[in-house]
């Protein structure tokens, strides 16, 4: 009764699953090169016929201009930038005082329910941050100085700083959650007040879990297109002031990409790439950290 | 003698001006937040009604409903996780069961993976545009922004499936080795219906994330408004729409503020399934241990 | 004296630059219970592990030497079929370690996987749970979720899922010491019972246990810091009067 299932059949069937799971993690992995050397592609045309320096000399962003077209990109890398920036500086602060509070001062149903509130909230879609922004930011902004545009820095800065405050404060919350207790109990012991413990220890401590909550901030913002499309204004200028419309790469790319024809196309993947080496910059250096803090813990 | 004056507590004064600064900022958010959601209600549910959901589009938008939309959406929704799901699910299982831990191969792809997920969602869009629409052929349509939206979600599926196998019961795969069972029995009969309920609420937020993305569509879906016949057609989805409304249509607000409401209940829902999805099996394990 | 389950020369197992097992010589009695006693990392369960290859799922770890079956085949060879020769020489761990699925699914997926006929299933299920004395307490409960058993119950699931198989051996990895006194007991008389019927190799750090059910005993010992052999023998003449000096102070309780 107690047969064998020939079993090289079992050994046979463990090297197709093996393979078949293989091939289905070499595409996984991939993909993004296949995604690179499209971008390429797209972008050749314009690396050949050297229109790259063009890229950071040329003063204007006139593309489609039969008599005098120029591609210069420095006031749309200024201005994802500064909007960037800007979104960071707001919600920083922000996020991070909510996840002390969250920590060290809520009681606990409150801080139940501030996280749940941020963890639903860190899905809600770009396009509807930036869809009340144009309803409300900009018209809040046109009240504080009437005679500017609305659609601006400034608005682009609040719209995207709304959006990532749940991911700040998140991280920042974890970050906090992490200082090992028998920390805090030191400090307890030497007889730290809390706020002295927070400042002195808890952040000191929680310093690497914040800082990766803000490069990812950072990154998310950097790559945010339909927020700041509908209320940036998308004039590529450089901004005199706060009030002053500005077009990220983006935008750009959203806007244009529609009606855009060979080489002006050309131009907007080279830009695509841009936006893709500044975004894989911030998070490669965020998993170079976080290699550098627990070296020996490899790939996955 | 001689003894150290003792100050009143010296951090009194720093720690209500800190309490006070985290209730303010925690306010703040709930505060941003709920007008957000209250404006939405407010512009966008006078106009919800059963012929809102069963309409065609008219007028650009500013008039009948969001049927088309709606299939578009879900045309789309489909297709990614046609795609996503056993290519994630399966990187996963490779990374965590057939290939040794650390070595170059599972490095790469993770390393791949992990770069993909810190891609833009518009440069998706521009791969999308070239690789499926114009490469593959398939044109603007349901099927290309689907396959585009796949690989935006892949990275996420690819994660929270690894991390529903690694924090599996370390004994269950000796439990397997010593019954002399195959790799392929014990990951597919034992570890992926352990492993299956993590599994799902990365799925859920895959349904999430896939639901919110307007960049990567622009140019893959395109934006045709009619009701789509098959995956090969053009159609808009909810975001697309919304955003064609608010930047494209003069006053197309109120219904883009109607599409915003129904595509923000959808994401809650979702989302709220996933959180409470993932505490109740918390809760079970605690509970089982 | 029996002819030999399993043969083991020169074995040694090794964890990338740690040595945790060296040049073991024993001969497992067939049809008798061997008892593997010896302080805690002195590699009695590396050599238990290396006797069906569980060895292979630790990263980094070796074995070498010899291990021979009844019939000849050798356990280290890369070539040998690991899945088949794991269905001969079954194994119950420390911690009860059921499939969290039904009672069922805990018989139907090994059996399914070793060619059982799907008819056969539920004849071998009664008769293995008759036989662990599990058929009274859990007949009307197949479909129950495994791990809703109480901890010697699910030990006695393990066994039985074990014996399902029809092994020649049966390795024990400490099987009592995450069970309560009562639980233990049941499941030792159990591995007494399954003296004659099978080969059973128990490790065990419970000397009074080792000396109840024990025919032959093998004491391992910490030497130039790495485990090994260092007196071994039938059960009566080990516990009486051990040869090795370190044996004798730790059959005494003296150490260790």
């Amino acid at each position: 009764m107690a047969s064998s299932r020939n079993i090289s059949l079992s050994r046979c069937v463990d090297r197709v699953t093996g393979g078949v799971l293989a091939l289905f993690a070499l595409v996984s992995g991939g993909t993004v090169l296949l995604l690179l050397w499209n971008l390429f592609a797209g972008a050749w045309p314009a690396i050949e016929a050297g229109r790259l320096g063009a890229f950071f000399t040329d003063a204007k962003w006139q593309p489609g201009s039969q008599r005098d077209p120029q591609f210069g990109m420095v006031t749309m890398l200024a201005g994802s930038a500064l909007v960037t920036v800007l979104a960071v500086a707001l919600a920083l602060p922000v996020g991070l005082a909510s996840a002390i509070f969250h920590r060290f001062y809520a009681p606990p149903l409150l801080a139940r329910w501030n996280r749940r509130i941020m963890e639903l909230l860190i899905g809600v879609p770009s396009v509807i941050f930036g869809f009340w922004g144009l309803m409300v930011v900009v018209p809040a902004i046109l009240r504080i100085a009437p005679g500017t545009p609305g659609q601006s820095l400034l608005a682009g800065g609040v719209v995207l700083a709304l959006m990532i405050l749940p991911l700040i404060a998140l991280t920042s919350q974890a970050a906090l959650q992490a200082v090992p207790s028998s920390l805090l109990q030191a400090a307890a012991g030497l007889g730290l007040g809390r706020a002295r413990t927070i400042v002195s220890v808890a952040l000191p401590a929680a310093r690497g879990g914040i800082t990766t909550g803000v490069f990812l901030g950072l990154a998310r913002a950097l790559g945010e297109t339909m927020a700041v499309v509908l209320v940036c204004g998308n004039i590529p200028q450089i901004p005199g002031s706060l009030f002053d419309p500005i077009r990220p790469i983006t935008s750009t790319i959203a806007l244009e990409m529609g009606y855009a024809t060979a080489s002006h196309k050309a131009l907007l993947f080279c830009a695509g790439l841009v936006l893709m080496l500044c975004t894989a910059l911030l998070v490669g250096w965020i998993s170079f950290r976080k290699n550098a803090a627990n070296p020996g813990i490899g790939g996955a | 003698m001689i003894t150290h004056p003792i100050r009143r507590s010296p951090s009194k004064g720093l720690d209500l001006a800190i309490a006070l600064a985290g209730a303010f900022a925690a306010l703040l958010s709930f505060f941003l937040f709920g007008w957000l959601v209250w404006d939405l209600v407010r512009l966008g549910l006078p106009k919800l009604s059963w012929s809102f959901f069963s309409g065609e589009v008219e007028d650009a938008g500013r008039g009948g409903g969001i049927a088309p939309i709606l299939v578009s959406t879900l045309g789309i929704l489909a297709c990614c996780l046609g795609l996503a799901i056993p290519l994630g699910t399966g990187c996963a299982i490779w990374l965590s069961e057939f290939v040794r831990r650390g070595s170059a191969w599972a490095r790469l792809v993770a390393s791949g993976v992990d770069l993909l997920a810190g891609v833009p969602s518009i440069v998706f869009g521009l791969f999308g545009m070239v690789f499926f629409a114009q490469t593959l052929g398939l044109g603007f349509s349901i099927l290309s922004g689907g396959l585009t939206l796949a690989c935006m979600i892949l990275p996420l599926l690819v994660r929270t499936t690894l991390t529903a196998l690694e924090s599996l019961p370390a004994d269950l795969r000796p439990a397997a080795a010593g019954l002399g069972l195959s790799k392929t029995t014990t990951t597919f009969r034992l570890l992926l219906p352990a492993a299956l309920p993590g599994i799902v609420i990365g799925i859920t937020l895959g349904v999430g994330r896939a639901l919110s993305e307007t960049a990567a569509l622009l140019f893959t879906s395109g934006y045709s408004t009619r009701m789509p016949e098959s995956f090969s057609d053009s159609g808009r989805a909810l975001s697309v729409h919304i955003y064609d409304l608010a930047l494209n249509v003069a006053n197309g607000s109120a219904m883009a503020s109607s599409s915003a409401l129904v595509l923000l209940a959808l994401i809650l829902l979702v989302n709220s399934a996933a959180v409470a999805l993932s505490e109740h099996w918390l809760r079970r394990r605690s509970s089982a241990s | 004296m029996n002819a030999a389950a399993l043969h083991i020369s020169g074995l040694s197992v090794s964890y990338r630059d740690l040595t945790a097992l060296r040049e073991v010589d024993l001969a497992i009695p067939e049809g008798q219970i061997t008892a593997l006693i010896g302080p805690s990392g002195c590699g009695k369960s590396s050599f238990l592990h290396a006797l069906n290859r569980l060895t292979d799922l630790v990263p980094g770890c070796r074995v070498s030497g010899s291990i021979r079956l009844a019939d000849g085949t050798e356990v280290t060879d890369p070539q040998t079929d690991v899945l088949a020769l794991r269905r001969r020489v079954g194994i119950v761990f420390q911690r009860p370690n059921p499939f969290p699925q039904s009672i069922r699914r805990n018989f139907e997926i090994p059996l399914k996987e070793h060619g059982w006929a799907k008819s056969d299933i539920p004849d071998r299920i009664e008769t293995v749970l008759r036989e662990v004395g599990l058929w009274k307490e859990i007949s009307d409960r197949l479909h129950q979720n495994a791990s809703t058993l109480s901890g010697g119950q699910q030990q006695r699931l393990c066994l039985a899922r074990a014996l399902a198989l029809e092994p020649e051996v049966i390795l024990f990895d400490e099987p009592c010491s995450a069970l309560d006194p009562l639980a233990s007991g049941v499941v030792e008389d159990l591995i007494l019972s399954l003296r004659e019927k099978v080969t059973v190799v128990i490790v065990t750090h419970h000397l009074a246990q080792a000396r109840r059910i024990a025919d032959h005993a093998a004491v391992f010992w910490t030497r130039d810091g790495a485990g090994t052999l260092v007196e071994q023998g039938p059960a009566e003449r080990v516990f009486s009067s051990p040869q090795d000096p370190d044996a004798i102070l730790y059959l005494n309780g003296a150490r260790g």
